[in-house]
Parts: C-alpha cells; structure tokens; sequence
C-alpha cells in the first residue's frame, strides 16, 4: 500500500515536467505545423517560395538538438528574459519538433485522393470546408503518426532541455519555473558519477514512459480509425 | 407549334485553354430547362472541358484560362463578381468514376446540405430517404445508412453519388460525366431510369462515351469533335439523320 503511494508520487514528480514540456511543445507545434502542411499541400501552387520553405523545413529536420537548445537558450532564455523554465523548454522543443510534423502531414495530405477534394468542392465547398471536412479526417492516421515521432523525438530530448529549462530538482509551481526532466536527470547522475543505478533506474522508467504514450497514441488512432470506417 | 422551354444555361463563344493548348474552340450552345441534352464525341472532344466548365470545376487545374461567357439564368457565371460556391449549389456534377467520400452512407448525403447549414436531425432524416429514393437506391441501403459508402459496389456508389447531388435543394443543374462508363446494365438501366424523372425538376447534362445512351436518353444531343461543336440538335434528327457528315459516320460507327 505504502509502497504504491510511493511509487504514484515517485512517477508523479518524473513525470509532470517532462509531461508538461512535451504537451507544451506539441500544442504550439502541431497548430503551427498542420497548418503550414495545409497551406502548403492546399492553399498554394509549386511556386519558388515552397520550393524553399520545404527545403528549409527538411534542412531545419536534420539539425542537431545541441543546436536548437543553444538557440533556445540564447532566444527565450536570454533574449526574451524568460530564464530557465518550462515555457522556455516546451518552445524550444517546438521549434525543434516543427520540421517533423510538417513534412509527415504534408506527406499525410498529399496522399488524400484529389477525388475526395473535386466531390466535395462540386457540392459546394469552401476550400476551407473541404480541408476541414474531407482533407483532414483522411490525413488524420498520417498526421498521428508525426506528432508520434516528435513526441518520441521529444521525450527523450535532453540537449534541447537542459539549457532552456534547467536542471532544477523542485516540483514546478508555475510555466516559469525551472525543472528536471527524466532524460536530464539521467544525464546528470550518471554524468557527474551520483548514481548509476538511480540513473538506470530513471532511464527504465523514461523507457517504459515512451512505450506508455505510444500504446496509448496507436489506441486512440486505431478508435479514431474504426469509428470512421464502421 | 409546340411552345419552347425556357433557355437554362447559354454559351456564347467560349473557349478553354490549358496553358497553349485550346481545348474548346469557340462553343456556342443553349441548353434548355427540364431538358436531358446528350453530349457525344470521340475522347479527347472536349466533352469533359466543357462540362467541368459549367460548374468551373475547371478553375482547379492551374494555368488554365476561359474566354467567351457562360449564363446561367442570364447570369454570367465567369464574371468576376459571381461567387463559385453558390454556382455549384445550382449546378451539380456526377464524375465518371464514383467517388463515394470516406465517411457513411447517411453523412455522404447529407454533406452538401450540411454546408447549406441544415441542422435538424428530423430534416436530414428526411432528405436522405427522399434522395436516395429518387436515385433508386434506398430500398438496398434503408437498414445500413451507418454503413461507410465506400462498401458499397460500384453501381451502388454511382447511385449514392446522384443522391448526394440530389439532396442539395438549390440545385437546379445536373452535369453527368459518362455517369455509366464502369458500370453494369442493370445499374445504368437505373441512373438512366432516374434521370428521365429527374428531368421534371432539374435540367440535365449527359457527357457520354455511349452513342446508344443519348439515343435512349438525350431529348436534344450535341456532337463534339477535337474542341469543336460539330452539330446539335433533337435526339431523333442527330440520329437519324445528321447534317454533317462527321456527325454522321460517328453516329453509325464509321470511326470514334
């Protein structure tokens, strides 16, 4: 019994910053990244302009983390004055993670049949209606599937994390404060030789935490999928 | 003398290019209300241009530009003040391939009534068991409105697609694009069945690959050639016995 409340509080302070930053950077990436996806696959013809900008998303993908931390810490942190924080960090994440679901929905809408969006305009659509209507729901499985990866790419950030939100060991009160998360813990044990098995054993729960939101990711796209197809 | 009917859509020299190419070489038509005009010609006549024109579906596919007018109920459809998404309310369009959208059978027809902002259950209700019957296809589907569209056979889908034209009530025109051209003849012995009720209410285009469907179904028939409108005119006299000679060997199978 004892034990159970032990591990909940335990999984409770491991999880609530990393959970908080990653919700954090997918909520302000995936709007920002749909909808250049959108506008991109939708709203404009093959112009030089998108020429470039898929260019620069596919350049910004291969980027390494480091550098989107040291830009993290030097816009947000210093720059805009907001310190080490959460805020700080779950933007920086979103920068780093916008690539990625760009391209997977641009590629998710793309492969909606052209059909679907002829039907739906020659009954009277918006483009608009027809993006929100026909486009979307169908690129929805491909969409998931981006955001999967940068929630992948992002929980197990540490790079990013670590100068934009800090290291600190408290529980968080605030958006500004500084925490700890799981993958900048590990780093930290096991790098300044504290612990190797509490690093291990940090690095096990951020495992099985990965797998955890997968599980739960695949389920809901599976619901989301057999509703529609019923 | 029978009297006329009312002109419907009327084309004034109206040319189609994509990029250099002009796919429609100065068409002048009048096509009249309640009427089923039939649209025949070898691929690559034009027919579809012309008939995605008439809905300015055409206006997707990038470097393309019209000349010449198009009215609808003397309404220049091609002005720029003249919204596209009330014009194709009005005229509505069946694609060769049925294309039953990813969703049920229920949401399929209702789809362009909902963007025309019917909410009400009871209504919508009502208008899928009205479409669908006059598409000849409520008595198969009743029990599965649930079911997704695209279980449907092919014949099926047709059928649901002219009901989802079907349930819009501004509609006014319809545009069939070889509605049959993959379909068995039971299922093009009904479309063809619903389309000559249909045509109390709506006026209909029929683009066709089959000369013996605008013989059946066409009460006038236009006969389109490389861009051009070679000859129109009622049914029985383009059949029987056309002015132009290309009319004429098209008709009879001679080449096409």
């Amino acid at each position: 019994m004892i034990l159970t409340i032990i591990v909940i509080v335990v999984l409770i302070f491991a999880w609530l910053p990393l959970a908080v930053i990653f919700m954090v950077g997918v909520a302000i990436a995936l709007p920002l990244g749909v909808g250049t996806a959108v506008y991109l696959g939708e709203y404009t013809r093959e112009t030089r302009l998108t020429r470039a900008l898929r260019f620069g998303t596919d350049c910004l993908a291969g980027i390494p983390s480091i550098i989107f931390g040291l830009f993290g810490f030097i816009f947000f942190v210093v720059m805009l004055k907001m310190g080490w924080c959460l805020l700080s960090g779950g933007l920086t994440l979103a920068i780093m993670v916008l690539p990625t679901i760009i391209r997977t929905s641009e590629e998710a809408i793309r492969s909606v049949p052209n059909a679907y969006r002829e039907v739906s305009f020659s009954l009277g659509a918006t483009r608009w209606e027809t993006v929100l209507k026909v486009v979307l729901p169908n690129a929805l499985p491909g969409i998931v599937t981006g955001v999967m990866l940068a929630i992948g790419r992002s929980i197990g950030e540490t790079a990013a994390v670590i100068f934009t939100a800090g290291s600190s060991l408290r529980m968080p009160n605030s958006m500004f404060d500084s925490v700890r998360t799981m993958s900048v813990h590990f780093y930290i044990l096991a790098c300044e030789g504290i612990s190797d098995e509490k690093a291990y054993a940090t690095a096990a729960v951020l495992i099985i935490s990965v797998l955890l939101v997968n599980l739960a990711a695949y389920g809901m796209m599976h619901h989301f999928i057999s509703r529609r197809a019923r | 003398m029978k009297s006329q009917p009312p002109i419907k859509i009327s084309v004034h020299d109206f040319h189609v290019f994509h990029e250099q190419e002009e796919s429609l070489r100065g068409i002048s038509i009048e096509v009249k209300a309640n009427r089923i005009l039939g649209i025949i010609g070898p691929a690559g006549a034009g027919k579809t241009t012309f008939l995605r024109a008439l809905n300015r579906l055409n206006d997707l596919a990038p470097d393309m530009h019209v000349e010449g007018r198009v009215l609808l109920d003397g309404q220049d459809i091609y002005h720029p003040s003249f919204d596209v998404v009330p014009l194709r309310k009005r005229v509505g369009m069946l694609f060769a391939l049925p294309v039953a959208l990813p969703m049920s059978i229920f949401e399929n027809v209702v789809y362009g009534p909902r963007l025309s902002g019917v909410r009400n259950r009871a209504r919508l209700n009502e208008i899928v068991e009205r479409s669908l019957t006059s598409a000849f296809l409520w008595d198969e589907v009743k029990d599965r409105l649930q079911m997704s569209g695209l279980r449907l056979s092919g014949g099926q889908q047709q059928r649901l697609c002219l009901a989802r034209v079907l349930a819009m009530e501004e509609m006014e025109v319809i545009l069939l694009d070889e509605p049959c051209s993959g379909l068995d003849p039971i299922s093009t012995a009904k479309i063809e069945e619903a389309l000559t009720i249909l045509k109390a209410r709506y006026t209909i285009i029929l683009v066709t690959n089959n000369t013996k469907q605008a013989a059946r179904v066409a009460d006038e028939t236009a006969f389109f050639l490389s861009g051009e409108m070679v000859e129109y005119g009622d049914t029985e006299q383009i059949f029987t016995v056309p002015r132009d000679v290309r009319t004429s060997d098209y008709v009879t199978g001679r080449f096409g």
